[in-house]
């Protein structure tokens, strides 16, 4: 078997796989459509929505139910409005857990021995039902009974420490002042940064898949491959022909991963404009920005270029790794069955993202293929690229890749796969 | 222009051909006959340097198909009966792809496809593409790739078998076509009006094994009938009995001791 490449064989290979991917819907839709749609859609939409469902709790005026009695005062705060939140609306229960569960109250408060109403009096204790780890609860009206309780017990001890003449901050000999000191990127990232690397390894592979299957399992189920082999085209062109054709699929849907991201910056800007102003900052900072919860994005023009490197290995590889799966299967189905353990492969580091904090990075990090990408694209997120971890992972992930060409390239010469059905 | 001596392939335990030889000239049409799993698709796959034979060689238009092989592609076209094209790329583009890794220019595709075109009638079906091919129009562009570099050597694999009348007339006219244009043609099928129609000369095998050849008329004589089609099923009778005889157990495609 010959390994020299003849570029022009490997070139009409390419090219050919390409216009039959661009002809392609169901690839186009996974290329262009759902990235320009998606990456949009839950680094703006979703949090969008979710910071106007949180911040709508403070207007709301929720149903608390009341067991025993409340000290005048405390009752008043309750259910007065403040400037930022209205206040809750008391109803008397009789079985706080069944109030609370079947919904007729969001919290209720059961008062089980006299409450004081002044500094000094023996403290007591107030029950406090509500569904602890929902987050509407949490976020509401959990917070908002808290916030007034804590209110009363200040007003409580203020008030004696003034009768007694002592000043306010007797209490806080000592106060915190905590001070951001990561780097503007960093800071800037925020929680949500996780995000880009999954999104962007999710689309390298969404967008490969088309390709690295209908060209080979597909070309098996059509009968073609058949035909293609028996032209003198070498097995080693007609796989780099593939995975260049691949590579390029899986790049196209990576860049409107990225145009996506820009286009979320664009549209937090917008939509945000007037009412912040860390949105101006985030679009003068130069380039690529983009906003969420929790963070903004933004990545310079070096980093952008480290980026596409990162990104091209990581394309290359996942490439190289769909060819070589999907050419054992008979048919495009049994590829899809075969692709979707890959799936798990980029989608569970992904979410063990969230905590790369607690992650050390060292060498071997970077060793490891495809994860590696998602640590390089994170770094470049958060604006603490180590240059050569990320020459580091680059490498290994091209010698992984051409391990993975190897492999296919013997898989094409071999009758047992090529004949398997 | 197709020399084999003595091929033998084994999947496994299944023997598939068994010390198969036959030689067949440029300006003939040879005929494989045989039930299916005789060993007609491998043994025609090893002469397209699709498979390895265990044993025995296999030369095509002079060169040999496991040390030669590129040579040997670029000397064979082949039309199997899957008709598997690329729905999505126009007649055009599929022969022009096809051209392209026989190492043809543009300009000489094109030339190419215009003679094609002329002797073929591939009208509608160029500049279609070929997911709204009928199979008539597959078939033509099936052909049209197979011989698109003009080799000396067509090997067509039940290349007639699903088509209807008219298809697989224009099918049986292209290979008396290409006959008398100085190629061979090895012509697979287990149809035997069509042997009769367009074959020189051809072979028969069943259970791997090549068990009479020469031409329509010799093949008549050997066993006395009248008809290709009783002539076919003499031999394989005769063969299941004489298997028999010999004390062997003959089980569907398989012989066993």
């Amino acid at each position: 078997m010959s390994w020299r490449l003849r570029w022009s064989f490997v070139w009409q290979v390419a090219r050919k796989e390409l216009l039959s991917t661009v002809r392609d819907r169901r690839a186009l839709l996974s290329s262009i459509l759902l990235p320009l749609l998606l990456i949009p859609l839950f680094t703006v939409g979703l949090p969008l929505l979710l910071t106007q469902a949180l911040s709508g709790q403070g207007q709301e005026r929720q149903k608390v139910g009341i067991i025993g009695t409340l000290p005048a005062a405390l009752r008043a705060r309750l259910t007065s409005d403040s400037a930022t939140d209205v206040g809750v609306l008391l109803v008397p229960v009789s079985d706080p857990v069944k109030a609370v569960q079947d919904g007729s109250v969001q919290a209720v408060l059961k008062v089980t021995e006299p409450l004081p109403i002044r500094a000094g009096q023996r403290a007591a204790t107030v029950q406090l039902y509500a569904r602890l780890g929902n987050l509407k609860a949490e976020s509401g009206v959990i917070g908002k009974v808290r916030g007034v309780l804590d209110a009363y017990n200040s007003a409580l001890v203020a008030a004696d420490l003034k009768r007694r003449g002592v000043p306010a901050d007797f209490l806080t000999p000592v106060r915190v002042q905590t001070i951001d000191a990561s780097r503007p990127q960093e800071a800037a990232s925020g929680q949500l940064a996780f995000l880009v690397p999954m999104f962007l390894l999710q689309f390298i592979l969404a967008g490969s898949m088309a390709t690295a299957i209908d060209s080979t399992a597909g070309e098996k189920e059509r009968g073609t491959l058949e035909v293609l082999l028996v032209s003198p085209i070498r097995r080693a062109e007609v796989v780099v022909g593939k995975l260049l054709a691949t590579s390029a699929a899986a790049l196209t849907s990576a860049g409107f991963g990225l145009i996506g991201l820009l286009i979320s910056g664009l549209v937090s800007a917008l939509l945000l404009r007037g009412g912040a102003g860390k949105v101006a900052d985030r679009l003068n900072s130069g380039g690529l920005n983009s906003g969420g919860l929790g963070g903004q994005l933004s990545v310079t023009p070096g980093g952008l270029a480290a980026l596409v490197l990162m990104a091209l290995s990581a394309a290359l590889l996942l490439s190289a790794l769909l060819i070589a799966v999907s050419i054992f299967a008979r048919s495009y189905k049994e590829a899809q069955t075969y692709i979707t353990p890959i799936t798990l492969l980029i989608l569970l580091p992904a979410v063990a993202l969230q905590f790369s904090d607690f992650i050390g990075r060292g060498p071997a990090l970077y060793a490891v293929p495809v994860i590696n990408a998602m640590v390089v694209i994170l770094d470049i997120v958060k604006g603490v690229l180590d240059t050569p971890m990320a020459l580091l992972a680059v490498a290994v992930n091209l010698i992984f890749t051409g391990l993975l060409v190897l492999l296919a390239v013997r898989s094409f010469g071999r009758e047992q796969v090529i004949f398997r059905n | 222009m197709l020399q084999v001596e003595n091929l033998s392939k084994s999947y496994g335990t299944f023997r598939a051909l068994s010390g198969v030889t036959f030689s067949a000239q440029a300006g003939e049409v040879y005929g494989l006959l045989g039930p299916n799993g005789a060993g007609k698709t491998t043994l025609l796959r090893i002469l397209a340097t699709l498979l390895r034979p265990d044993s025995g060689t296999a030369r095509v238009a002079g060169y040999d198909t496991q040390r030669q092989g590129e040579a040997v592609r670029r000397s064979v076209g082949v039309v199997n009966g899957g008709m598997g094209l690329y729905d999505r790329l126009s007649g055009r583009e599929i022969l022009r792809y096809f051209a392209g890794l026989y190492g043809m220019t543009p300009v000489q595709a094109d030339v190419r496809i215009a003679e094609l075109n002329g002797s073929l009638g591939l009208e509608g079906t160029l500049d279609t593409r070929a997911g709204s091919f009928s199979t008539g129009m597959k078939q033509k562009i099936v052909i049209a790739r197979a011989v698109i570099h003009d080799p000396p050597v067509l090997i067509l694999d039940e290349a007639a078998s699903g088509l209807d009348v008219l298809a697989r007339r224009a099918l049986l006219d292209f290979v008396l076509d290409y006959r008398a244009a100085g190629r061979l043609v090895v012509y697979s099928t287990h149809v035997m009006s069509e042997v009769e129609e367009v074959c020189d000369r051809a072979a028969v095998l069943d259970r791997g094994e090549l068990i009479a050849q020469g031409t329509v008329a010799e093949l008549l004589a050997q066993t006395g009938q009248s008809s290709l089609e009783r002539a076919f099923f003499s031999m394989l009778q005769g063969r299941a009995e004489r298997l028999k005889e010999a004390g062997l157990e003959v089980t569907g495609l398989e012989v066993t001791r």
